[in-house]
């Protein structure tokens, strides 16, 4: 089990330096001045040039991404905003706390609500309820967030005066964001639920359980809704990543002052390390969330554990025979 | 001995989908006396297994219809069972040992909880007794108890299949209806499991049904052989009676398709044709299209009926109807 977790970690290294070779490219063929930025429009060109030169922005590319990586694999350091001078890592946790909180009651939302209707509509496949489920479903799937985002707020801060319309500044601020990114997820998890419950409830063994004299009932929850909930946990963890997507978009329609908005104003502003630093992060977040998530499928499913556990996937057929 | 404990009476059954009816099990009549074991052989697409389902009440749902007939275990009709009446028959006086056990079993439960389910399901007791309960009846089939909290992609299939048949006697039913239970397994793992089966057959006096296309099997095994063919039953006898007198032209071509020791042939003997599209069937006997006896009457006369050569041999053949043919 460690040495799957130790693999996973590693893993992130070239995930990593993918990703911020990436930005770290991109930041050398954008136009703009992050100096001129900095210091405006009054700064003399002498100025300018040792501002660049503070920066290191003069140096070649290269030396700039190694000085930069050193700096997190040894110091911990992100680098510092051009905007205020603060360390991005201490700018950014805050947000990220807040930014998690959303994301999470929006996962949270969105699986409870699509795994409840993929239920029903599994139970009740081919009636009218199907139909209207996934209608549902299909309507906040195609409609953007952000088009939701705001007819939440006409209508339960504009209208209704039930919730603040920005800002999360009390609770009720949480509750909209929330169930925008969620609603658009309630889709996915309906279909993966409907259509891995249908499944699952095909199987042979709920053959065998009705041969048992189990009741339907039992026999929905009790054998097929674990098996059938397998998928439902591997879509999980990218979703996790999408619900992150959309917070970015969402988090700036309802001014809410997390990651996603915190990297949005960032590029606008060319403040680079800002930019990278996000990035860098959520990425580190997702590996992370990704592997939790592939651990946690062995509480789900116990074919896994012996895969984990010995450390080896491939060495493992499918139907492992141990007697 | 002499007591029925199963009575199947004109059983029909068809599967209704929007495009065809498929006449999948048609008229059968059989009778199963208590502690017995009845062989149902036939091709694939025969019936067999949905007559099993039909007895179990596990058609499926919306598509498989008992049209006609009556199934009586113990002298209660088990079709005018409600599904309530019926959860408390499956598993306790009937159960079912299932085809593939590589799929049979649920994979995210452990083997001991799924033996306890049915024992928790059908006897007052507590989970404790149920376990306990469990741990015998996995080392009545031969697993060691200690095992009881393995899961089943821990136990290879001959295993599962034990598991399964664990399961399936833990509420000593009166009925047991094995489908193919040996056809997913090596031969070697087969007899083995036969052999179990008998045995625990014979301790616990169970009646059974046998299903399975392996005539072998059911000369070792069974008491009484009924061979369908196309969802009807075409002969019934002792299994004495099937083997050293076979009467009905498709169970001759059967024995004819066996492989034998001593004599030395090149190519096996097969049934000419396909088996019949029971969505299709022709008329007059189904089996028309495939006989070597075939006479003329053989489709223009309704489906034949039932004849009796004695001591219960009964055959379903124009052969056997001498005026019939005068006609």
């Amino acid at each position: 089990m460690l040495k799957y977790i130790l693999k996973r970690i590693l893993y992130l290294i070239p995930i990593l330096i993918g990703v911020s070779a990436i930005i770290f490219a991109l930041k050398t063929v954008t136009p703009g001045d992050p100096a001129r930025q900095i210091l405006g429009n009054d700064a003399t060109e002498e100025q300018v040039q040792e501002k660049r030169d503070e920066l290191g922005l003069n140096d070649p590319v290269l030396v700039q991404y190694v000085n930069y990586v050193g700096g997190i694999v040894t110091r911990g350091d992100f680098g510092d905003s051009y905007r205020t001078g603060e360390p991005i890592l201490t700018e950014i946790l805050p947000r990220l706390l807040t930014s998690a909180k959303i994301t999470l009651g929006a996962v949270m939302i969105g699986a409870i609500i699509g795994v409840l209707l993929g239920i029903i509509s599994a139970l009740k496949k081919y009636t009218w309820i199907d139909s209207v489920v996934l209608v549902i479903s299909m309507f906040f799937q195609s409609v953007p967030e952000f088009v939701v985002a705001l007819v939440l707020i006409m209508i339960l801060a504009v209208k209704l005066h039930l919730l603040p319309a920005t800002g999360i500044t009390t609770w009720q601020g949480y509750i909209m964001p929330m169930l925008c990114i969620g609603l658009s997820a309630v889709a996915g998890y309906t279909r993966i639920t409907r259509s891995s419950m249908l499944e699952v409830l095909g199987e042979d063994y709920i053959r065998t359980a009705r041969a048992k004299g189990q009741s339907e009932k039992n026999i929905t929850y009790h054998h097929a809704l674990r098996n059938a909930m397998i998928p439902v946990a591997q879509s999980l963890g990218s979703n996790i990543g999408n619900a992150i997507g959309g917070g970015m978009v969402l988090e700036t329609v309802f001014g809410v002052p997390g990651v996603g908005k915190y990297i949005v104003d960032a590029i606008t502003q060319r403040n680079y390390p800002g930019v990278l630093g996000g990035a860098l992060i959520i990425a580190i977040i997702l590996t992370l969330i990704n592997m939790i998530v592939d651990i946690s499928f062995v509480l789900i499913d116990p074919r896994l554990k012996t895969t984990i556990i010995s450390g080896g996937a491939k060495k493992m057929p499918k139907k492992m025979k141990a007697a | 001995m002499s007591e029925n404990i199963l009575s199947v009476k004109n059983l029909v059954i068809h599967y209704e989908t929007d495009e065809e009816v498929v006449e999948a099990v048609n008229n059968i009549s059989f009778d199963l006396k208590k502690g017995e074991i009845l062989g149902l052989v036939g091709e694939t697409g025969a019936g067999k297994t949905t007559t099993a389902l039909g007895i179990m009440g596990l058609l499926p749902t919306r598509v498989g219809h008992v049209i006609q007939g009556s199934i009586e275990l113990d002298g209660e009709n088990l079709l005018e069972k409600s599904p309530r009446e019926m959860r408390k028959v499956r598993g306790k006086k009937i159960s079912m040992i299932f085809q593939d056990p590589m799929t049979a079993l649920n994979p995210v439960k452990t083997v001991g909880d799924q033996i306890a389910e049915v024992v928790l399901l059908h006897e007052r007791c507590s989970r404790a007794e149920a376990m306990i309960r469990a741990q015998k009846m996995l080392a009545m089939v031969g697993i060691v108890p200690e095992r009881y909290k393995d899961y089943p992609h821990q136990f290879s299939g001959g295993m599962k299949q034990r598991i399964v048949i664990a399961i399936a006697l833990a509420c000593e039913p009166e009925l047991l209806i094995a489908d193919e239970p040996t056809t997913a397994l090596d031969v070697t793992i087969q007899a083995q499991i036969l052999d179990m089966m008998r045995k625990l057959q014979k301790e616990h006096n169970t009646s059974m049904i046998l299903i399975t296309h392996d005539l072998g099997v059911v000369a070792e095994m069974c008491d009484h052989c009924a061979v369908m063919y196309a969802g009807e039953l075409v002969e019934y006898g002792t299994v004495e009676d099937i083997f050293d007198n076979p009467q009905h032209p498709y169970t001759v071509a059967l024995y004819k398709s066996i492989p034998s020791l001593d004599k030395d042939v090149d190519r096996l003997h097969v049934v000419p044709g396909m088996v019949t599209d029971p969505s299709n069937l022709p008329s007059g006997c189904s089996f028309s299209d495939r006989c070597d006896k075939k006479g003329d009457m053989c489709n223009k006369h309704e489906a034949p009926g039932i004849v009796d050569l004695g001591n219960g041999h009964l055959v379903k053949c124009l052969k056997y109807k001498p005026e019939v043919e005068e006609k």
